[in-house]
């Protein structure tokens, strides 16, 4: 190079720049070097997936509303026979129910003190979410509702619930006429199952108990059901909107959806807050065991999560043991 | 300062050497011949260019609509269903062209083009999931030709309550069969489904795909989907 006149010197290196630039410009001169993966030609199947479940650190929690109404009544003027927390941690993939038992004698904002099954009478859902908020100290992110009816044909849409029927019920009042076992029920026999109080020893407390035991059925299907077919979820998500009456916008739903996917339902805890009958001014009422309820209460707010300590016996146990 | 320079430019005319006008433009015409022959683009120069990827279409079933409506117009929205389909259609089946069909593609491990069907989150997975969503970083090492087979498509759309689609589900079972550089053939199967949602146009949200490949006959001369290259 020290050989060459200066003004080749120049022009050799303004070449050289010159496709070098060109190169840069085009593109790599040669491939990329290949990826270190072992090819998939061992004909072993192989399985890819992404489901974009929720990941974050903050609870979840839905308040899931069953209102009395029959079919011609509208869902938010009558009263709530059921009332469950849904608590979801999506960072660990688990959940929590706790159900709170209708005729709770608590106080309902800017009503008083009365059964917590009116509060959806004086004010629709958003005063249920206020009363329950009121009472746990809870922060309801959605409710959802459903009537009779509609409960009928949202579990009719996905084919009925497989549900373990812990003990055997025979109930003329809500025509619960089951043997103990796994068995699917169908919309009218899953309502009747929820209905059922008659039979049970400890009444509106079981029942909750195995309203609870309805939504694990109920999240077990489904995760069973997506990893079959994951098309089935769409059938579950418009079920839900179809009959259901929610704050939640149907990609919020889908968002659930697809986190309900990822819950081991065998390691969801079904609670309901416990406490003892009375009666006040002639209504019939259940008052709450207070320190009970705190504890339940402040277990969730931590993590959304109800650890076994504080899951309080179940109001079946008689049936259960026997 | 700057009429000076234009004085003086335009007073001093100076004489360019012949070589730094001839030799930058043999040198870049050199490099860009280079640069051709080794990616093996349409263009080369150098040993030919990969032939073009073989013709492909799914055989795409009827769409089904979800609807969440109470009171919705299925028919309305079957056909609203149809439509959807028809408008990602073209996308699955660019996204198993680019995958598994495209010898410029999986001859040099580029597979850049099959995630442009994904949203980003889904996206950053599927490239982790290389060897199962396409025919592999190695598959130019292994397989002289790639030949499309009997594929299928069948589509779900969810409708919100106003009856504007939200969100597809599309089934999918693609079928190919590959010739290695030995003469032997593998069956390649893709069978899945594909979330998508409207994210700038339809895009993969969520995937769940498996691989059965198996040992398979040559395709007999009759029943040969084999594309040629002027196809």
């Amino acid at each position: 190079m020290s050989m060459l006149p200066a003004r080749r010197r120049a022009a050799l290196l303004v070449a050289l720049v010159a496709a070098w630039v060109a190169g840069s410009a085009l593109g790599a001169t040669q491939p990329a070097g290949r990826a270190s993966a072992a090819p998939l030609f061992q004909l072993e199947p192989a399985h890819a997936e992404y489901v974009p479940v929720l990941d974050g650190t903050k609870p979840i929690y839905v308040l899931i509303i069953g209102s009395d109404a029959r079919p011609d009544q509208a869902v938010e003027s009558q009263r709530a026979d059921s009332i469950h927390i849904l608590s979801i941690n999506p960072a660990e993939h688990r959940a929590a129910i706790v159900g709170i038992p209708r005729d709770a004698y608590v106080e309902i904002p800017g009503v008083g003190q009365n059964k917590i099954n009116t509060a959806l009478f004086y004010g629709g859902p958003d005063l249920v979410v206020q009363t329950v908020e009121q009472l746990t100290d809870l922060k309801m992110d959605y409710w959802a509702m459903t009537g009779f009816a509609s409960f009928e044909q949202m579990v009719d849409d996905v084919d009925g619930l497989v549900v373990d029927v812990p003990f055997a019920m025979n109930d003329e009042a809500s025509r619960a006429f089951f043997d103990p076992g796994v068995q699917r029920l169908d919309g009218d026999n899953a309502l009747a199952f929820a209905r059922n109080r008659h039979d049970l020893p400890a009444g509106d407390f079981g029942r909750s108990e195995n309203q609870g035991r309805l939504m694990v059925a109920a999240l077990a299907q489904l995760k069973k059901e997506f990893n079959k077919d994951p098309a089935r979820m769409l059938i579950w998500a418009a079920s839900f909107v179809r009959n259901g009456t929610t704050t939640l916008a149907l990609d919020e739903v889908l968002d659930l959806a697809f986190t309900g996917t990822a819950i081991n339902a065998n390691k969801v805890e079904n609670a309901v807050f416990p406490g003892g009958t009375g009666m006040v001014g002639g209504l019939s009422v259940v008052t709450l065991n207070q320190e009970t309820l705190e504890k339940i209460s402040k277990d969730l707010a931590d993590d959304g999560l109800l650890k076994k300590a504080n899951v309080p016996p179940s109001p079946n146990e008689p049936l259960l043991g026997g | 300062m700057t009429p000076n320079r234009v004085q003086r430019g335009s007073n001093k005319k100076r004489r360019v050497p012949l070589a730094l006008l001839i030799v930058p433009v043999v040198l870049v015409a050199i490099g860009v011949a280079i640069l051709l022959a080794l990616r093996g683009g349409d263009g080369a120069i150098i040993g030919g260019g990969d032939e073009p990827a073989p013709p492909f279409d799914f055989i795409v079933k009827p769409a089904a609509a979800v609807p969440t409506a109470p009171d919705a117009d299925e028919t309305a929205l079957s056909a609203s269903a149809e439509e959807v389909a028809q408008e990602i259609t073209p996308m699955i089946d660019d996204l198993y062209t680019n995958a598994y069909l495209d010898p410029s593609n999986w001859r040099h491990d580029d597979y850049e083009e099959v995630f442009t069907a994904f949203a980003p989150d889904a996206a950053a997975t599927a490239e982790q999931s290389l060897e199962t969503l396409t025919l592999g970083a190695t598959a130019g090492d292994v397989f002289d030709t790639v030949d499309p087979g009997k594929s299928k498509l069948s589509y779900q759309v969810l409708f919100d309550p106003d009856g504007e689609p939200d969100t597809a589900v599309v089934s999918v079972i693609f079928r190919a069969t590959a010739e290695r550089k030995n003469g032997t053939y593998l069956a390649i199967v893709s069978e899945g489904e594909f979330f998508l949602g409207q994210i700038d146009g339809w895009r993969i949200t969520a995937f769940d795909v498996t691989r059965e490949d198996h040992e398979t006959h040559p395709p007999s001369p009759s029943a040969s989907t084999s594309a040629s290259p002027s196809a």
